[in-house]
């Protein structure tokens, strides 16, 4: 039996590939230092193999990771990769080089084996702060120069040194300097630790070994991707849609995507999506590649891997020149928006032959909250960014979870407790938001308030989100479900009651308070079918009201028997 | 003066052991019989009472100690009783909204847990304190009387509560807990600041939830338990193994049982670090491979490693990365830190659609059991793939109660595997061991490499009953050289009851840097929380020899947010002492992470106080000589696969129970005993000590950690 067709040795040896990019990640984040890497788990980590191949990754950010695909490759063909030597780190986030929003920030090596090149370790993060024109630099803008420090793929480590000169040139860009560094000396750790258990695994089973191996996971990783599409059901399956807001204009940023499945291969085709915009709302090629990737990625068995094997089943146009591929110098930063929307409406496209597979519309958003405060006590400038949950779209058999993260973004809340310990500032709320489902035979899961409240010190807080119009939609007769609103001082406060938009950038006074709700998710199925003891359920749960169960789901509820009053419904469902 | 008995009952998922231990002779006697589930005192009295039987004097037991599952089992299969949750105003939707992330990235179909309190039982109280413990506004105790007034309308029988900041000043939620006890007189409460002070608002809550959802079980159960001991005339001592290795009075279980959910699993850790302690290895490797699954866990200087990143409840599993943990409800109590994966002898190989060999998690289990006990299993399990290979013998299972069927296992094996794979039976067998193998040896390496242990530095211990067949394979694969295999591996697990501490645990947190906080502040919060301890400790005072107190200091770098236990050296904590213990943080951190930032302000997060009523350990028992050769404890030679030699090797097979003490023999080797098999391949060398352990060694290899 030849080595690359060893089914066993092939199944042992992907298993430690993964453990590489899983001790990898728990390294990163175990060091970290900003609330959005430690605890909310923004970042990802992967091994490349010596042709610049995924082959392993750990299980994070399925955005950064798709991303990745594109980028490795790219920094390593533009650096040299003969110029990068042992111990040697290239860090870079420009979205103009195969990267994302400037935020996200890889540092990436080579991986040798004695002398010998066998690979590259890779870490994203996304960082609290990059620079540019407002705190956690996120915000609606022109240019990607004003998104913050822009980094080619650039060395940040020599021989295992960060190298102080270009380090200090970074983190004079950036606001949270402390808490950056921090994190940039997790994904060095990070990366030292993926290479050398990576060149560990090489010695336990020899180099020539080692390459046969991750030859034959790639190779059976493509048989099982093919043998997953031969089971897709063959079409031409096409959506449109719209992200709600771009930051400036009053017009819709329309998208429009059609998926071709055939027996052995599917192509997503954003032809047609609206022309790159001066607005945040641009997505990257790598960006929207990597959209792609999480829909196909989703459709397949559970246990599936993900590398090369994987992603060279994805066949993605999107003409350069519009929003799902921007051309320099569109600005970048909001185009996740846009990137996290093609998910949504390429499971809608999907609903009318794999009905039972989607789910309806989710968030869909980012919902990117940020704020800086300069800390009286000592002068330091603090940055805050978190992402917020939504509702998730209802499923052809089960409701949609409340208040969790959806598509390619599975990033936590950051506690209160730590939060308010960090920053001079309280969260004054974190709920649901009752009737903010998208009613259903199934219903949509609800959306997510949190209230951040500033009583003795002003900041500048930023709203990168979207959903200023429509909620995110049903399907087969469910209904669409409630949208987001970002209101400033909605009990109350220092400066006046006002809606803010989806994408600002807004002084807030000390005393006052900005409540980001984000939105509910869509219904399944007409909602006059939907099981009154699940009505009942969420009615005496107070996730919706007895007057909603009464108008939309057509059940009368007695509240005081905490009973459904079964002639009255009755009358109501046949009325219909 | 303490009496002579000691009894420990651990009850399984099928299985409920006894030990007992006689502390004059170190005579040790088990004893097995089926777990009740409808009612688990039944076989936990009639294991006892095996125990006990007419040679022993039941006034001279000392005293029993107890590992149960009745606490996870009310948790996993969702038999928590009613409770109401108790919140800071505008937090009702804490446990639902719990760590807003899916527990699985791709599946569309993910369901979140449900909560462990349905919306309609959680309320609010209005009141505030800032991070820094002052209060923003005071508690409103018409608030508090009002929800006491719902949930009494509900027939609720425990309340949780947990309010923001509530670790840094109790004062809010110990003044709810008086109200509710005045306005709801009978009713089970639990304080966060109580069970678990520390900061995070969700997993303090979640803790405090699970701990209100089983006090009630917890507490009727135990009465149960101690009511059957005082009629079978052994009203002793009832101690409970906890989830940290140490045991607790049941009164303090009862009080706090969320510290036991992982009782059982801990036992084994306890007892691997027991018998490698009395062997003088006091860096063991635990593995513990039962029927479903194998469970991997460190031990360093002779006590097991400890982890609050727990979560109970979960499918979480080796692999599933860092969301795994998002599928149960986290507990932020000390727990052994134990990597379990479901890799046991009834484990189910199988060829998935990209035609790679799998195994588990799907597990045969006792029913219908692997192809080979013919009881109607139909897939080849890892026991099958043993029984192929000629590791098991086929007449001499569970001490030759079972009879192996080798065709139904070769079957199995063929038609589910070795045929789709296109390799024969032997090779998929092969196949099957090596893969569950590539999964075990993933767990070792998360527990030792991953917390930046080095594997080669340790002992490994393999028992439960599929440990020994698979030890010395693993040790070769992470580069272990010595492997003990101990006396009754099958039942090891009970004696780590008999060979634990009584441990008490408390924390403060104080979130402080090390550079401006008062030494002496630390020093006065870790007094307070031993006065404490050692009042608890008297109420146990029949059990313990003497108490001692451990230090721990919960440390990261100024804007991290996971810490390090760095332990306190003995003495007061003053200036000096701090400065050592910032100094061994700065070492442990680039320990664990590769590197230290020496001018980086150093944070204190929360002061862990271990309040230890030390108990005399059973001394294990020397057989008496013998001058016997190993040689004669052959029963006969067989063909047994060696992956090593890639074919059938003529192997002989001792019998263990004949193997003298203090003689040695090379391998490869199969050893027998009543309900295990060890398998010692080729270059490794067997020898057995004055107690009858085995100790496996890698011929030629300098054993590190004993120069």
């Amino acid at each position: 039996m030849t080595t690359a067709s060893d089914p066993i040795k092939s199944e042992v040896i992907r298993s430690a590939l993964t453990q590489v990019a899983e001790e990898m990640a728990a390294a990163l984040r175990r060091s970290a230092y900003s609330t959005n890497v430690k605890t909310r788990q923004d970042f990802s980590c992967a091994f490349f193999d010596k042709n610049l191949r995924p082959v392993a990754q750990a299980f994070t950010q399925p955005v950064h990771l798709g991303s990745f695909v594109r980028l490795i490759p790219q920094a390593v063909e533009t650096y040299g990769a003969g110029n990068l030597a042992p111990g040697d780190m290239l860090v870079v986030n420009d979205p103009y080089s195969g990267g994302s929003h400037l935020n996200d920030v890889t540092v990436l090596g080579p991986v040798h084996h004695g002398d010998a090149l066998i690979g590259y370790v890779a870490s994203l993060a996304h960082h609290v702060d990059v620079g540019g024109g407002a705190p956690a630099s996120i915000g609606p803008f022109r240019e990607i120069f004003q998104e913050g420090i822009i980094i080619p793929p650039v060395k940040l480590v020599r021989g295992g040194e960060i190298d102080d000169d270009v380090f200090r040139l970074i983190l004079a860009q950036i606001r949270s300097k402390r808490v950056t560094a921090g994190d940039f000396r997790a994904q060095v750790a990070a990366n030292s630790t993926g290479a050398k258990r990576m060149s560990e695994l090489f010695d336990t089973h020899g180099s020539a070994e080692m390459q046969a191996h991750i030859d034959g996971v790639i190779e059976y990783t493509s048989r099982r991707a093919l043998a997953n599409i031969a089971k897709l059901p063959n079409g031409r399956y096409e959506a449109e849609g719209f992200v709600d807001f771009d930051g400036f204009s009053d017009e819709v940023v329309n998208l429009q995507l059609a998926i071709t499945i055939s027996d052995d291969s599917v192509l997503f085709d954003m032809t047609g999506c609206d022309p790159q915009r001066r607005a945040p709302v641009n997505s990257s090629y790598a960006m929207t590649f990597a959209a792609c990737a999480y829909t196909l990625r989703a459709l397949m068995d559970a246990d599936m891997p993900v590398n090369e094997g994987f992603y060279r089943h994805i066949q993605l146009i999107a003409p350069e020149g519009t929003v799902v591929n921007a051309r320099h110098p569109a600005p970048i930063v909001g185009g996740w928006e846009t990137q996290v929307r093609l998910n949504d409406l390429m499971f809608k496209a999907l609903s009318i032959s794999m009905p039972d597979e989607v789910a309806a519309g989710c968030k869909a958003m980012m919902a990117q909250a940020g704020f800086g405060v300069i800390d009286p006590r000592n002068g330091e400038y603090h940055c805050n960014y978190e992402a917020l949950a939504g509702g998730y779209g209802a499923r052809s058999d089960k409701d949609g979870p409340d208040a969790v993260q959806q598509h390619g973004q599975n990033t936590e809340n950051a506690p209160v407790e730590e939060i308010e310990t960090h920053f001079p500032m309280r969260i004054s709320r974190l709920s649901l938001i009752e009737n903010s489902e998208g009613p259903g035979e199934y219903r949509g899961g609800l959306g997510l308030r949190r209230d951040y409240h500033f009583p003795e010190v002003p900041a500048t807080f930023t709203v990168l989100s979207d959903r200023d119009h429509a909620g995110p939609h049903g399907l087969f007769g469910g209904e669409e479900g409630r949208k987001a609103y970002y209101i400033l001082n909605p009990d109350g406060g220092t400066s006046d009651l006002r809606e803010l938009t989806s994408k600002c950038v807004v002084d807030v006074a000390a005393g006052d308070t900005v409540s980001f709700q984000t939105p509910g998710g869509g219904g399944y199925g007409p909602p006059e079918r939907r099981d009154p003891e699940n009505v009942l359920k969420d009615v005496l749960n107070g996730k919706i009201s007895t007057l909603r169960a009464r108008d939309i789901y057509k059940v009368a509820v007695d509240t005081d028997a905490g009973a459904i009053d079964e002639a009255e419904t009755r009358q109501l469902r046949s009325a219909q | 003066m303490s009496r002579r008995f000691r009894i420990g009952v651990d009850i399984g998922g099928t299985f409920t052991d006894g030990t007992l231990i006689d502390a004059v002779t170190g005579e040790v006697r088990t004893s097995k019989v089926l777990t009740t589930p409808d009612d688990p005192s039944r076989g936990f009295i009639s294991a006892v009472e095996r125990l006990a039987s007419q040679d022993i004097d039941r006034s001279e037991t000392d005293r029993l100690v107890h590992a149960t599952t009745v606490a996870t089992n009310a948790i996993i299969e969702g038999k928590t009783v009613p409770t109401a949750f108790i919140t800071t105003h505008g937090f009702r939707d804490m446990l639902e909204i719990a760590r807003q992330i899916r527990p699985s990235l791709y599946d569309l179909q993910f369901e979140k847990p449900e909560p462990l309190v349905p919306r309609r039982l959680c309320f609010e109280v209005s009141e505030r304190l800032a991070a820094d413990g002052s209060v923003v506004e005071e508690l409103d105790e018409g608030s508090v009387r009002s929800v006491a007034t719902e949930i009494a309308s509900q027939g609720i029988s425990s309340v949780a509560v947990c309010l923001l900041h509530s670790y840094r000043n109790p004062d809010h939620e110990r003044r709810v807990g008086e109200i509710l006890a005045e306005e709801l007189p009978g009713v089970s409460v639990s304080l966060s600041s109580s069970v678990v002070p520390e900061f995070r608002e969700y997993f303090r809550a979640s803790t405090t939830v699970i701990n209100a959802g089983v006090r009630p079980i917890v507490g009727k159960y135990l009465e149960t338990i101690e009511s059957r001991l005082s009629a079978a005339d052994l009203d002793r001592d009832l101690l409970v193994m906890q989830s940290n290795g140490g045991v607790y009075p049941s009164a303090a279980a009862t009080d706090s049982p969320v510290f036991m959910v992982e009782s059982g699993p801990a036992a084994g850790s306890v007892a691997a670090a027991a018998i490698g302690s009395a062997l003088g290895h006091r860096d063991v490797i635990s593995f513990d491979m039962g029927g479903t699954t194998a469970k991997a866990s460190l031990i360093r200087d002779g006590r097991p490693s400890i982890t609050k990143d727990y979560t109970v409840g979960g499918t979480a599993q080796s692999g599933a990365g860092a969301f795994g943990g998002a599928s149960g409800y986290p507990v932020r109590t000390p727990v052994v830190d134990l990597v379990e994966v479901g890799a046991g002898g009834g484990s189910i190989g199988w060829v998935d659609s990209g035609g790679a060999l799998r195994v588990g998690p799907h597990s045969a289990g006792a029913s219908p059991g692997p192809a080979c006990y013919g009881l109607g299993g139909k897939e080849p399990t890892i026991t099958d793939a043993n029984l192929v290979l000629g590791r098991l013998d086929p007449e001499f299972f569970a001490g030759g109660e079972i009879k192996l069927d080798v065709d139904a296992a070769r079957n199995a094996i063929e038609k589910h595997c070795a045929s789709k794979l296109g390799v024969t039976v032997e090779r998929a067998a092969l196949g099957i061991i090596e893969i569950a193998t590539a999964a075990m040896v993933n767990a070792l390496r998360l527990v030792s490499v991953q917390r930046g242990h080095d594997p080669r530095d340790f002992v490994m211990m393999g028992f439960g009953g599929a440990g020994p067949a698979h030890a010395v394979r693993i040790a070769e694969e992470i580069g272990v050289d010595r492997v003990l295999i101990p006396l009754e591996p099958g039942t090891a697990s009970a004696m780590g009851l008999l060979s634990t501490d009584i441990r008490l645990e408390s924390t403060t947190t104080v979130i402080e840097r090390t550079d401006s906080v008062d030494a002496s502040a630390l020093e006065e919060a870790f007094l307070r929380m031993e006065k404490n301890g050692s009042q608890q400790l008297a109420g146990a005072a029949t059990a313990a020899s003497d108490n001692a107190f451990e230090r721990w200091l919960e440390m990261r770098y100024y804007g991290q947010s996971f810490e390090l236990s760095i332990p306190a050296a003995e003495g007061a904590i003053d200036t000096n002492a701090l400065a050592q213990i910032v100094s061994s943080f700065h070492t442990a951190h680039e320990q664990a992470y590769g590197f230290r930032v020496d001018d980086e302000p150093v944070e204190i997060v929360n002061l862990r106080s271990t309040a230890v009523g030390r108990i005399q350990n059973p001394k294990m028992r020397e057989l008496p000589a013998d001058e016997g050769d190993a040689g004669a404890a052959i029963k006969r030679t067989r063909q047994v696969y060696f992956q090593e030699s890639e074919g059938f090797v003529e192997t002989p097979v001792f019998d263990r129970s004949l193997i003298p003490p203090d003689s040695s023999f090379s391998g490869p080797a199969v050893i027998e005993e009543n309900d295990c098999t060890t398998i010692v391949p080729a270059d490794w060398e067997v020898e057995t000590d004055t107690f009858g352990n085995l100790l496996i060694t890698r011929a030629g290899s300098t054993a590190r950690s004993q120069a």
